[in-house]
């Protein structure tokens, strides 16, 4: 061990080898159920000549590599080591925001930059990006939009891995390989940003989509050092409605046709519980904003940008109300005194402190899964069938459904409060949750993203796929280094 | 012309496919979109009209020589002219059709014939007609029929009905209808009776040119002879062959189809109708009609280039794309009889799916003839109508033949048919 | 070479008598291909011959044949329409069967809500198309057009056309993949693979797509494609279009929540700056300079004309003589074509306002004579359907695209005078034909969004001319010295030239690229899921070092 720590001094620095006991127990460990493995070291790279050479160090020392960008607290288990003696290799260091592109809507950020950190400087050139449902403020970009983690405007979802664009990858056997266009072009980003380039198009180089290899890779398959982001253009006018209902049945029909004319930006469904999960302040807060909310609602953003952008609004607004109409719904600026404004704000925000999903209970657990909108309902009514049995408070479900791929996919989670410290509830939540998962998957959902037990669930029912998966990971990773334990490897 | 002479035809090629289907923008449905019933029963690559000149190709260069297979892709086509048209969208440099016929004209030249051809052709010689029929009932159809013998008298117009109305006794009544027609309207006119000669058009199509020639030298010769100036006639193969084929040969008769002479003379008010036929029909344009129908005027010239590499001709060659063939006046003539209602195909005018009889196809294949043919049924019957109805003989009998075989209660008529049961 | 005895046998049994055949002049058939005079030995049109032709009727017949391959040592070359070099054998002495995909041409499912399609190869856009409109929905149809197989240019080749700035490109389209591997395996990818539909190509966890097509796709060069999920959008037109007109004229009403324009500029700078414009707020249901693919200097006239089905080519100096057609030849020089769709008439009236601020702040305008109503319902169903894009081989048979690198507009237009004084040098001979040096055509934006674009540059030449042929070529060479004189990257010339190069001349190529490690690792999926190369080089992989 201590030749291991000489070894990672001498790449990275003393004071970027970590392995005080309480920085490791931190690290050993998250929210999901995942068991808890501590690692040797947790070390802090500046460069991606410094994640090269961890990574062919590693391949010598046959050492596991955890590869981490945001900060806590992290749910999915694919932060957790899955091997002993594992090094976690933190790339908040690496945060700088490198270039800010107004004409071309691009940004080119490394791993350890934040939402928090991101949105401001790209609103100095007029741009944002869409993001998750309030994400972390400590969450880094790369690494969400790597785990395609869904976001709010699925109109400019032109695919799932959007809106990430070109990737400087150091592979699992310590190789480095730019992605997209940025791979043809002469291997500088000064060069090509002189030449007029802006790292735009995802695909290639050659037959290979490289970007997809890494991406809901859990960091198995390579160590993205940057990457480049398609933004939006930050609107100059920006309302939210809201469109009620009793039933999610009720807005199915209605969603599939604002969605297929492109109306609207941020574009979701939630319950009244995942609304109050979002909004409400401490669990009395919560409780009383769940009551008083509508049981399901649509949140529509609608923008105004460049040129004409209050009658851009308008236009859309008196569409959408032609289309609810068509449904006997009704687009409302309010509900029982929750105004757009209020919302608004807080959908372009990342989450504020403590995480929303925590706010309830303390501890959350999220199933999710990607499908088609019309077999949400099914998938609900399972999930509460399930609670019920186990006796899981089905008003406590928070339930939320994310057009993706510009109305193709949706992105269908439910979120699971419960006091981490009360045993019998967690062990309670633990059930349902596995129930669920197996439930669910046997019912047609798709676990694209299969963190912790969904790998299992998920590859034994594709097994083509699964030994196609497991050698080409042996191209890119062939001593098996990075984030072993994770997916099917 | 030779093979030789399309070689530029063949290197042109760019194998875009445009000939497997109807012109694009015409496209209504998935169904009904193929052009070309050839690669869509054969299926494999050179029976398409690219694939024939890639093959011809690979014959000029000596890379291929006369196989069955080879002989089988030359042959089972039904010239349609489709591919014509459809290559034509977008080329104006480019004959298809042409090309194909002149491959046909080859392997005959070189003795790779098909036994059921070789056999309608020595009958033809024999008996004039390709109905495989004693030449002595040729005017069977006239009997009773009080119209000039131009092999006796002159006329300005003969009517010629052509081998399949001559002989087919299902569809004889058609001659007749037309024949009273003319009598109706009071036109100078003649039949050439057991003298009728098969007009050489199927010669043509199987690639025979020596027999067309003789037809048609024939016919030139009799109806000058009879001081005839205008050949109206019923069959749109006849139609085709007289108008297209014997200009070549100096004919300058005019050409006159019967479903034009009806529209004419309904518009002159020379034609009225008496009775309603509540029906709905769906209108089947014959491709000898339709897109080879056109006006036609000889030409000889070459190609030259402007323009660095733009291939055009000199002098100024008339361009054959299915554009001007005969597409209102059957349909108008329909709409002008009482209580019929005209339901329209999706695949019609330029576009038209054929009917299977042509290019020698409904001798030598018959399936692949019947396939086609129940193919335009089917599209028929998508429109709900009653009745499919043409104007060529060839055409309704084999769609008689295809509901026949495949069942359906679908009728078919001549547009003369309904004409004559309207007045 | 032939095929043994026995190897045909097997294959025979497999899709029957009816669907194989080695018969030479059929097999010729399929090797004639646009485009292998420029790269055959003695400017040949016949790539590679094909040992067979088979007709497979479905997936478990190519596994099968597929793994007869393997057994026999045969390559294998599937294709889709076969438009294109690509589409043939790629090397002589390879014995490779030609797999001719037109049996499986089933529309599988057509989910309007959800906005997906499942096709086999042989379903084109034309009546995939035609299927779609009628319940309201549209696809991405690529540059060349209505004629091609949207599960061909979504897995294997090129995919962006003048929708797909608001469609996306193909590759951004296509959902779950159904792949016969190399090796006869079935791989099924995205929620295809764990059983839950079509509706998504990615994972589970890192997505096998990822292998699959990337940004030129391998061009049948690796496994078959036998169905794809393809994402849809939405068409606000009616249900079926109506076409007027006398061919090849035909036109089609615009209806009244559409706008079909041709824009045009008084510079380039303004030009791409619309084009930024354009991006910025998101009109544009088709967007693209398509018809300038026929000459700067001669295309107006064309489009004149052929709007005249009375007209043939030999009219086209005639009619580019006229005062109207000299002005607007002069006016289109720096245009494109771009088509708005309102999803309401509010929308579309919104719409035209943001293009007129647009064209204000550019000094742009609305080309008047493409404006009215012929014009204007031409260019309309002209981008719509894409029905008439034989057209690039009007003039004499043969065109070739150069130049099209890729980029921001700004990037585009700084190469555009370079591939001008290009083709005006190397049309001075006569030997191609004189349209003008500047025919490039391009996407308004390549990938959904906007963002890239390109401009191909169009060269004619006659194929039946051996002269001209060479000149093609010649064309070639220039264009990629051209564009390295003026340290540009070589353009879309260089596969095209690539097609004629030995193994090791690729090879040599690939070594020096930007990132050789791509070819490295492309070799190792190669042989993990070709083991015994019945592929073809068009997945393109660089030999381990030394060897």
């Amino acid at each position: 061990m201590e030749g291991k720590k000489r070894d990672l001094i001498g790449i990275v620095g003393k004071e970027n080898v970590l392995d005080d006991p309480a920085v490791l127990e931190a690290y050993s460990w998250d929210q999901s159920f995942a068991l808890p493995m501590r690692p040797s070291f947790v070390i802090k790279p500046e460069n991606t000549g410094k994640v090269q050479e961890i990574v062919k160090w590693a391949n010598v020392s046959r050492t596991p590599l955890v590869p981490v960008s945001s900060g806590p607290p992290h749910f999915h288990g694919d932060t957790v080591p899955g091997a002993a003696g594992a090094v976690v290799v933190d790339l908040r260091r690496m945060n700088h925001v490198v270039r800010v592109d107004r004409k071309n809507r691009m940004t080119l950020i490394e791993p350890g930059v934040t939402y928090s950190q991101l949105q401001p400087e790209l609103a100095k050139e007029g741009l944002k990006l869409s993001t998750p449902l309030l994400p972390r403020a400590n969450k880094s970009v790369i690494a969400s939009l790597l785990e395609r983690q869904p976001t709010l405007v699925p109109k400019y979802q032109w695919s799932l891995p959007e809106p990430l664009r070109c990737l400087e990858i150091v592979w699992g056997n310590g190789e480095i390989l730019w992605t997209g266009e940025a791979g043809v072009q002469p291997h500088s980003l000064e060069k090509q940003w002189e030449m007029g380039m802006a790292q735009i198009n995802a695909m290639g180089p050659q037959e290979t989509d490289w970007h997809r290899l890494v991406s809901a890779a859990q960091g198995s398959m390579g160590i993205v050092t940057w990457a480049s982001i398609k933004c939006e253009l930050l609107p100059k006018a920006h309302q939210l409605f809201f469109v009620p209902a009793e039933k999610l049945e009720e807005l199915i029909d209605c969603s599939y046709k604002l969605l297929r004319v492109r109306l609207g930006d941020e574009f979701l469904l939630l319950n009244s519980s995942n609304l109050a999960y979002l909004l409400g302040e401490g669990a009395d807060g919560i409780r009383s904003l769940r009551e008083r909310l509508p049981p399901w609602v649509i949140l529509i953003g609608v923008a105004g940008r460049v040129i004409l952008p209050e009658e851009r609004v308008r236009v859309q607004e008196e569409d959408i109300k032609d289309i609810t109409k068509q449904f006997a719904l009704h687009p409302v600026s309010s509900i029982f005194g929750v105004r757009d404004e209020q919302v608004l704000a807080a959908l372009l925000q990342p989450s504020r402190e403590p995480y929303w999903k925590l706010g309830y209970k303390g501890g959350c657990q999220s199933i999710f899964f990607l499908t088609t909108l019309d077999r949400t309902p099914e998938f609900v009514s399972t999930m509460y069938t399930l609670a019920e049995g186990l006796r899981y408070p089905g008003q406590d479900i928070g339930i939320y459904i994310q057009p993706q791929h510009q109305g193709v996919a949706y992105h269908c989670e439910f979120n699971l409060p419960f006091d981490r410290d009360d045993q019998t509830e967690a062990a309670r939540t633990k059930e349902l949750f596995v129930r669920a998962s197996e439930e669910l998957i046997k019912k047609g959902a798709f676990f694209s993203r299969p963190y912790g037990i969904w790998a299992n669930l998920v590859y034994h029912r594709d097994a083509q796929s699964t030994i196609l998966l497991k050698k080409i990971k042996g191209i890119f990773d062939p001593n098996s280094v990075l984030n072993p334990g994770k997916l099917c490897f | 012309m030779a093979l030789e002479d399309y070689r530029a035809d063949m290197l042109r090629c760019t194998r875009c496919s445009y000939c497997k289907w109807i012109p694009f923008d015409q496209v209504k449905s998935q169904r009904f979109a193929k052009g070309c019933p050839s690669i869509e029963y054969n299926r494999f690559q050179p029976y398409s009209a690219g694939g024939r000149l890639a093959a011809a190709l690979s014959l000029l260069e000596g890379r291929s020589s006369y196989t069955e297979r080879f002989v089988d892709i030359t042959y089972n086509c039904l010239l349609c002219g489709l591919c014509d048209v459809a290559c034509k969208v977008c080329r104006y440099n480019m004959e298809p059709l042409q090309a194909m016929r002149e491959l046909r004209f080859k392997f005959v030249d070189d003795g790779q014939v098909l036994p059921q051809h070789t056999a309608m052709i020595q009958r033809l010689r024999q008996e004039g007609n390709v109905m495989m029929s004693p030449e002595a009932g040729r005017s069977d159809w006239a009997e009773g029929l009080d119209v000039k013998n131009l092999t006796q008298e002159k006329a300005e117009v003969v009517f010629h009905a052509g081998c399949r109305l001559c002989y087919d006794r299902k569809l004889q009544k058609l001659a007749r209808a037309a024949v009273s027609l003319l009598k109706k309207t009071n036109v100078h006119f003649g039949i050439m009776r057991k003298n009728e000669t098969c007009c050489g058009g199927h010669a043509f199509d199987i690639g025979y040119h020596e027999e067309f020639v003789k037809c048609a030298e024939k016919n030139m010769e009799d109806w000058s002879r009879a001081g005839v100036k205008t050949v109206v006639t019923s069959c749109s193969d006849c139609y085709y062959a007289f108008k297209r084929l014997y200009p070549e040969l100096g004919s300058g008769f005019e050409v006159v189809h019967m479903v034009e002479f009806v529209d004419r003379h309904i518009k002159q008010g020379k034609i009225e109708f008496t009775k309603t036929i509540p029906l709905k029909v769906t209108y089947h344009d014959p491709c000898h009609l339709g897109r080879q129908g056109e006006p036609y005027v000889p030409w000889k010239g070459r190609e030259k280039k402007i323009r660095g590499q733009i291939v055009v001709y000199e002098p100024r060659r008339p361009r054959y794309n299915g554009a001007w063939g005969v597409y209102e006046p059957p349909r108008d003539v329909l709409k002008a009889i009482p209580g019929l209602e005209l339901v329209e195909m999706e695949r019609i005018r330029e576009s038209a799916w054929c009917c299977g009889a042509g290019g020698g196809v409904i001798d030598a294949y018959p399936n692949f003839s019947l396939w086609t043919a129940g193919e335009r049924i089917e599209e028929a019957k998508s429109t709900g109508a009653e009745a499919i109805v043409s104007a060529c003989p060839w055409c309704e009998k084999n769609f008689i033949d295809a509901i026949e075989a495949n069942g359906g209660k679908m009728k078919v008529y001549d547009v003369m048919e309904l004409v004559h049961q309207a007045i | 070479m032939a095929l043994s005895k026995e190897a045909y046998s097997v294959l025979e049994d497999i899709v029957g008598s009816e669907n194989i055949s080695d018969d030479p002049a059929l097999c010729d058939s399929y090797a004639f291909q646009w485009l292998a005079e420029t790269a055959r030995p003695d400017r040949s049109h016949f790539m590679p011959r094909p040992v067979a032709a088979l007709m497979p009727g479905s997936t478990e017949e190519i596994q099968a044949i597929v793994k007869a391959c393997n057994r026999y040592k045969i390559k294998v070359k599937p294709y889709s329409t076969g438009w294109y070099f690509y589409c043939a054998p790629q090397k002589d002495g390879d014995d490779t069967i030609q797999l001719d995909l037109r049996r499986m041409d089933r529309i599988l499912e057509i989910d309007e809500k959800n906005m997906f399609v499942v096709v086999e190869p042989y379903v084109i856009c034309a009546t995939l198309q035609a299927e779609l409109m009628k319940v309201g929905l549209n696809l991405n149809v690529i540059g060349a057009g209505i004629s091609t197989s949207p599960l061909a240019s979504a897995t294997s080749y090129s995919g962006p056309g003048p929708s797909s700035f608001w469609m996306g490109h193909n590759s951004e389209n296509l959902l779950a993949l159904e792949w016969v591997t190399p090796t006869g395996d079935i791989v099924r990818t995205g929620s295809l693979g764990s059983g839950a539909g079509w509706f998504c190509g990615e994972g589970p966890g890192p997505s096998l797509r990822g292998i699959c097509r990337g940004a030129r796709g391998a061009r049948g060069g690796m496994g078959v494609y036998t169905k794809c999920g393809l994402k849809l959008t939405h068409w606000p037109g009616p249900p079926q279009l109506t076409i007027k007109g006398t061919v090849p004229a035909y036109r089609t009403p615009i209806p009244e929540n559409f706008r079909a324009y041709t824009l045009a500029f008084p510079s380039w700078p303004a030009f791409a700056e619309a084009y930024f414009k354009i991006y910025d707020n998101e009109i544009g249901y088709l967007f693209h300079k398509q018809f300038n693919m026929l000459g700067a200097d001669l295309g107006p006239a064309f489009w004149i004309l052929y709007n005249d089905p009375t007209k043939t080519l030999r009219d086209i100096e005639e009619t580019a003589k006229k005062p109207e057609v000299k002005r607007l030849t002069e006016e289109m020089r720096c245009a494109f074509q771009i088509i708005l769709a309102g999803r309401s008439l509010r929308d579309i009236e919104y719409q035209d306002k943001v293009l007129e601020e647009i064209l204000a702040a550019t000094g742009g305008w609305k080309v008047e004579r493409m404006a009215e109503p012929d014009m204007a319902e031409f260019t309309f169903l002209y981008l719509t359907r894409l029905a008439h894009k034989h057209l690039n081989f009007v003039y004499a048979g043969g065109y070739l695209g150069t130049w099209m690198q890729a980029g921001p507009p700004d990037y585009v237009i700084r190469y555009r005078p370079v591939a001008e004084a290009g083709l005006y040098r190397d049309q001075d001979s006569g030997l191609l034909a004189q349209s003008g040096g500047d025919s490039m055509m391009g996407s308004g934006s390549s990938i959904g969004g906007g963002g890239t674009t390109g401009f191909e540059q169009f060269a004619s030449y006659d194929p039946f001319d051996q002269e001209s042929v060479k000149a093609i070529i010649r064309h070639m060479h220039d264009a990629t010295k051209d564009a390295v004189a003026h340290g540009f990257p070589p353009g879309h010339e260089t596969p095209f030239l690539q097609i004629g190069m030995t193994d090791e001349e690729l090879h040599e190529r690939f070594a020096k690229s930007n990132q050789p490690l791509l070819f490295h690792f492309q070799r190792k999926i190669k042989e993990l899921l070709d083991p015994n190369d019945i592929g073809d080089r068009l997945y393109t992989w660089l030999p381990e070092p030394g060897k």
